[in-house]
């Protein structure tokens, strides 16, 4: 097995920024500009490594605030480690805010074809799987109608439909499954479980624990930005239960 | 090497797709669309036709299409600076939910413009066709895409400043407003570089638009290329370029 994502003593922090300061403020503090910069700052990753494998599929837990959604905005590439290495093999797949890239003036099918190469296919790949993307997400007859007369679910049904049809090599998800009523639910799970099981190395966030239990084969706890626990998905999720309701 | 030129097609989709969007866009719910790329430029000119032709009577000869021919790359300019000003700003969604070359937020943006551009080119070529000076494949068939190139890589630098400093304080974009207008007067446009007095000139060539500008009328309104003018406008685009790529490090 080869080592896809590496991690090592990984540090993000963030300058806390209280107010932006207006101009005159900046013209009153010119004299101490430079040395108050840099001097508050909030650790939201503290020193962590871990790795995963091909075909791995990872699951991070941890309350609100742990770190969850910043490691995997460093995993995908959108912002930079502080300190620490990262180094990750392969075409990172962002299920991370459903229709990020979705314009609502843009008809279903424009859409379509736009994501689909945001997320790394040629538009004439995309052309090629626009209807089985259509298929999936059921919005057939207003598949030519601007996104912004889709309701939420419509809206988040058609993303969801791009994103797992541009074959993935590494899924990075962000607390997405629940896509739609509950019938797109099950389908949207039914998709990707086959997809996590095919090899496709997925890392996972979520605090639909039952899901992580059911999805991935080892579990990340964060807690303040530290690893508190890592090991198969029981143990660790019994673990993180235990803490939380003593 | 598959791999790579399907990497390369994807780039050119994706910067096709972005443009495209630019385009359709703008013009999404109007009745005349398009036509508005059209309308835009020829009402923009019947302004200062009036204010400069009737009102001032400024003696040049052909004084509309010695205006058209910089007033038309200077709406270029314009309109790219005003609209990149804001790209980053508006799509940080996307710039952070998804991965991609972030400048071709602001590439996409020039070259939608550009095509704006190309739709009252024809306007341009009637107006030499007919002009004492006719027209040439030298200037219409290279001096034109040179120009043309300079041009966007020197507003693709602007622009990556602008945007990116907008990111930090949303002041820029407004002070742009007041600077792009400043610039507009500052530039031989609605006058020839000859009415400048002569031991200022030297000072109106540090404006790399004085140039740039220059070299578009000489093009289209004289039918000749100012080397003296192109070769600084070269010179501008090779260090925007330099600046470009460091830019592209931060982005």
């Amino acid at each position: 097995m080869s080592k896809i994502i590496e991690v090592q003593h990984l540090i993000k922090k963030f300058p806390m920024i209280k107010n932006q300061r207006a101009f005159k403020e900046i013209v009153v503090n010119l004299h101490r500009f430079s040395s108050k910069k840099n001097n508050e700052h909030f650790i939201a990753l503290n020193s962590i490594s871990f790795s995963v494998e091909k075909g791995e599929c990872l699951g991070i837990i941890g309350k609100n605030g742990a770190g969850k959604s910043t490691l995997l905005s460093l995993l995908l590439g959108t912002s930079y480690p502080t300190e620490g290495e990262l180094k990750i093999y392969g075409k990172r797949t962002p299920l991370l805010e459903l229709g990020a890239g979705f314009h609502p003036d843009l008809t279903g099918r424009e859409n379509i074809v736009l994501n689909g190469v945001l997320l790394g296919l040629t538009k004439e790949e995309v052309l090629a799987r626009q209807e089985e993307i259509i298929q999936f997400s059921e919005i057939t007859e207003f598949i030519d109608m601007p996104v912004r007369t889709y309701s939420a679910g419509m809206y988040m049904r058609l993303a969801f439909s791009v994103a797992i049809c541009t074959d993935p090599e590494i899924l990075l998800i962000d607390e997405i499954l629940a896509v739609g009523d509950e019938s797109f639910q099950k389908k949207s799970q039914g998709a990707l479980i086959p997809l996590i099981k095919s090899g496709v190395t997925t890392v996972f966030v979520s605090h639909n624990l039952e899901e992580v239990k059911k999805i991935c084969n080892r579990v990340l706890w964060l807690d303040h930005g530290n690893i508190m626990a890592e090991g198969a998905a029981p143990q660790v999720i019994s673990q993180y239960l235990h803490k939380i309701n003593p | 090497m598959f791999k790579l030129n399907r990497s390369l097609q994807r780039k050119f989709d994706l910067l096709y797709l972005l443009t495209y969007k630019e385009i359709t866009l703008k013009y999404k719910r109007t009745v005349l669309g398009i036509f508005w790329s059209l309308l835009n430029p020829i009402f923009s000119a019947l302004v200062f036709m009036v204010a400069f032709k009737i009102f001032m009577r400024f003696k040049i000869e052909n004084y509309t299409f010695f205006l058209l021919s910089a007033l038309f790359p200077w709406n270029w300019f314009l309109s790219s600076i005003t609209i990149s000003a804001r790209s980053l700003v508006d799509n940080v969604t996307l710039i952070k939910k998804v991965i991609f070359p972030r400048q071709y937020l602001i590439i996409s943006v020039i070259l939608a413009q550009l095509v704006h551009l190309f739709f009252s080119m024809p306007i341009l070529f009637v107006f030499s066709l007919y002009s004492n000076h006719g027209i040439s494949l030298l200037t219409w068939g290279i001096g034109i895409p040179i120009i043309i190139l300079i041009q966007f890589i020197f507003t693709f630098g602007v622009s990556l400043i602008i945007s990116i400093s907008n990111t930090f304080y949303r002041d820029i974009e407004y002070l742009i407003a007041v600077i792009i207008n400043l610039a507009f007067w500052m530039t031989p446009i609605t006058y020839p570089m000859s009415s400048i007095p002569e031991k200022y000139r030297s000072l109106f060539l540090l404006n790399p638009l004085t140039s740039i500008m220059s070299v578009w009328r000489g093009l289209l309104f004289e039918n000749k290329i100012l080397w003296n003018y192109l070769f600084i406008a070269l010179g501008i685009a090779m260090i925007f370029r330099k600046m470009e790529k460091r830019l592209d490090e931060v982005l």
